[in-house]
């Protein structure tokens, strides 16, 4: 049952390593964080197919991967979501929805929710920046997009600021904030 | 204007208004409908509730924030079509009505995402205003925040005829009284808090209202956390209490103060004849210097117990006097229904119960009854169908509460063993009464009509952070006369058609089974529709299901022994 016993607590996850990963992708080749060796980092959002909050993000997905991909830090986005509970969330839902919404980068499903837990990811959307560092994946930032989900225009973007900084060797000035959105259901709690 | 401009200004220094908005808005009134069938689409959706940044993630059913007012007609036989479309699972908990344990909505009748229910009951309940709310044990709190409920209006014969106001949205309004702390990014904070920073009246920030110049109804509901409201006007003036919970008192109670604590309602007249036009007036929260236990009366205005509005006067709802309507109603009726109520030697049966724990301090347990913390399965009293039993609750406890009971409406019978003790405001039918530190509270119910050994209802203080702390038991009622089956043989049954695209039909081998519930569920487990006690001669609308394969499960009534067939969808 999605939902009873949570109470989503914010665990701190800013200087922590990602140990390399492979999850499948709906629309390309499967994406392994082993095989990107030259990358300097990773813009990386949690989200899905359903809910309401994650769906205003999907143009500036596209978006943030133009701009940013360009300049050596991709974006992959990464599904969490039990397609148990929500149907439309299996492998071929992420298919339709990525051809539907364009997706210019990878949409990856996170069946066992193993990557979700590592990043100790809370909603869809939940965003994430790793960085490169001395052969090791860190997380330099994690919490939302953004300050404005139906206004882009208004919208402060804190992935934005905090790729900006790092690609020019500056400290992320604000590498928290608090993601708002869908709450994801860890199967087993 | 000038009087305006000086009573907005002192609302400034007496009250904190949401962040920007130094104005009023325009209070919002729920949608309707009437009828006999009512669709509630239950959503994730966002509302611009703070003027700058970004918005609020809320819940709204039919909408973005609360559900639209349903109108029942007592006697009528309604039919709910739920369809849950968030992102996590609910319940939608029919408060104060009388109906089968299995259509109650509460912590067992659990609607997952994406699921459809349809429970339907006869209106028993007389004229009155009720409210149906999420009710998913230890979800309460955080689904209530996020703006999930609505308003029952249920009309009958006698309250047709009365002269009162009726026209909703112009001199009968709902008004349900909330309040809210946001975090930085402007969300709803739902954890480690009792009390709201920010008054929400209809979901409507600083709101105001034009009133017409003649007596209005006022339908107040407080659908708070934890706060409690002691109500009046900003002059003070007299108004008058014309019902409680279940429904119309029997002639009207002159008042200049009602508390309304948690869960309840309460129907006020107001006569704004004698003010001029374009004049205002304040419906305020005087909830300063109250004794200890009120809730909302804490004196930290932070933390987890801490509020800018706690232990202050603040304005709920600012009210601007308008034009009278045609054929407005000018006088105050003298007498309302004519209530038969329960005394305390009806009783057969009585019960007392306690409320216990809840100590400040870490490793201290939670709020309970009776050191009972809730837990799904246990049934934790048993009542005889017919059963009229008189319940005492008593707090000897460190805070005041609210206790609540399912099925019934209650009359309260005595305060601290003292039948004079019963406040003329709170004379008539309740579901809902307050219990104040040190005080006992006694009422009387009958509990008849329906009885279910399986579906339990539930009785718990409505403060939704204690109720989701374990503050809460559950009981069933058992007709006695009814005899156990013999065989426990699952019910046989054949579906048609199958393949089926519109309507699928339940054929039971036995024509003298009955069936309790019938779900559906996906192959891979997932319910996507709940039918409890199902009227099948119609057969099941399955058009919204998608194309593929499905189990119906059937339950049968007498054994609730389970049986299962799969169906193709088309």
């Amino acid at each position: 049952m999605a939902s009873a016993n949570r109470k989503p607590t914010v665990v701190h996850v800013i200087g922590n390593e990602v140990k390399p990963f492979s999850l499948r992708n709906c629309n390309g080749k499967d994406f392994s964080l082993a095989d990107y060796r030259d990358t300097k980092g990773f813009i990386l959002v949690f989200t899905c197919n359903h809910c309401p909050f994650a769906k205003l993000y999907m143009q500036r997905l596209n978006e943030m991967n133009a701009k940013y991909k360009s300049l050596g830090v991709p974006l992959i986005a990464i599904n969490p979501m039990d397609s148990n509970i929500y149907e439309e969330e299996t492998l071929a839902g992420m298919q339709s929805w990525a051809r539907e919404k364009k997706f210019n980068f990878p949409y990856l499903q996170d069946a066992s929710q193993d990557i979700a837990r590592m990043f100790h990811a809370t909603h869809t959307p939940d965003a994430f920046v790793i960085w490169k560092k001395g052969g090791k994946w860190i997380i330099r930032y994690s919490g939302a997009i953004d300050d404005n989900g139906e206004k882009p225009a208004q919208a402060h973007s804190f992935i934005g600021l905090a790729v900006d900084q790092l690609l020019s060797g500056k400290m992320v000035s604000k590498p928290e904030t608090l993601s708002f959105g869908c709450a994801i259901s860890y199967r087993g709690g | 204007m000038r009087k305006i401009y000086c009573l907005r200004l002192v609302l400034v220094l007496l009250a904190p208004l949401t962040p920007i908005h130094a104005q009023y808005k325009n209070l919002w009134i729920p949608d309707t409908i009437s009828g006999k069938t009512f669709n509630l689409n239950i959503r994730d959706t966002f509302s611009q509730l703070i003027s700058t940044g970004n918005q609020t993630i809320t819940g709204g059913i039919n909408g973005k924030f609360w559900g639209p007012t349903l109108f029942f007609q007592k006697g009528d036989t309604v039919h709910l079509n739920v369809h849950s479309f968030l992102n996590d699972s609910t319940t939608l908990h029919w408060h104060g009505m009388h109906l089968p344990a299995v259509m109650d909505g509460g912590p067992h009748q659990i609607i997952p995402p994406g699921t459809v229910w349809q429970p339907y009951w006869k209106v028993n309940n007389q004229a009155g205003t009720f409210w149906y709310h999420p009710h998913l044990h230890e979800m309460t709190t955080e689904q209530l925040i996020k703006g999930i409920g609505g308003f029952i209006i249920v009309r009958d014969s006698l309250e047709s005829t009365l002269p009162l106001p009726r026209k909703y949205g112009v001199d009968d309004l709902p008004i349900v009284l909330t309040s809210r702390k946001y975090d930085a990014n402007n969300q709803f904070i739902t954890t480690n808090t009792a009390y709201g920073d920010y008054m929400l009246t209809n979901g409507t920030p600083n709101a105001q209202v034009s009133l017409p110049k003649q007596i209005v109804r006022l339908r107040l509901l407080n659908a708070e956390t934890e706060r409690g409201y002691n109500l009046g006007f900003s002059d003070n003036r007299t108004f008058y209490i014309i019902g409680n919970d279940g429904g119309l008192l029997n002639a009207p109670v002159a008042v200049t103060r009602v508390k309304l604590l948690v869960g309840e309602r309460v129907e006020i007249l107001v006569n704004l004849s004698g003010d001029a036009i374009g004049s205002s007036i304040d419906l305020k929260a005087f909830n300063s210097g109250q004794a200890f236990g009120f809730p909302g009366g804490e004196p930290n205005s932070t933390g987890q117990f801490g509020s800018l509005l706690n232990n202050i006067d603040f304005g709920v709802l600012h009210i601007n006097v308008a034009a009278t309507t045609t054929n407005p109603i000018t006088s105050i009726p003298t007498v309302l229904a004519n209530n038969t109520y329960w005394t305390a030697t009806d009783a057969t049966v009585s019960r007392a119960i306690s409320i216990t724990d809840g100590q400040p301090g870490p490793g201290n347990p939670p709020f309970a009854l009776d050191h009972t913390p809730f837990v799904l399965s246990y049934i934790n009293k048993t009542v005889d169908l017919n059963a009229i039993e008189k319940w005492t609750v008593t707090n000897n406890n460190v805070f005041g509460h609210t206790f609540h009971i399912h099925d019934v409406q209650f009359k309260i019978v005595a305060r601290n063993g003292n039948a004079a003790a019963v406040g003329a405001y709170e004379s008539g039918w309740k579901d809902v009464m307050s219990v104040p530190v040190n005080e006992s509270v006694s009422f009387v119910a009958k509990f008849e009509d329906y009885a279910d050994a399986l579906h339990p209802y539930m009785y718990h203080c409505h403060f939704s952070n204690h109720e989701d702390g374990g503050m809460m038991g559950q009981f069933t009622v058992n007709n006695p006369a009814s005899v156990n089956p013999v065989s426990a043989k699952p019910i046989d049954f054949a579906i048609m058609p199958n393949p089926a695209m519109d309507r699928l039909y339940v054929q039971l081998a036995d024509q003298a089974n009955s069936v309790y519930y019938l779900t559906i569920v996906t192959i891979t487990g997932r319910t996507v529709l709940m039918l409890p006690q199902p009227q099948l001669a119609h057969g099941i609308d399955i058009s919204f299901l998608k194309p593929g394969n499905y189990l119906i499960q059937v339950m049968d009534e007498k054994t609730k022994s389970l049986s299962t067939r799969s169906f193709i969808k088309q």
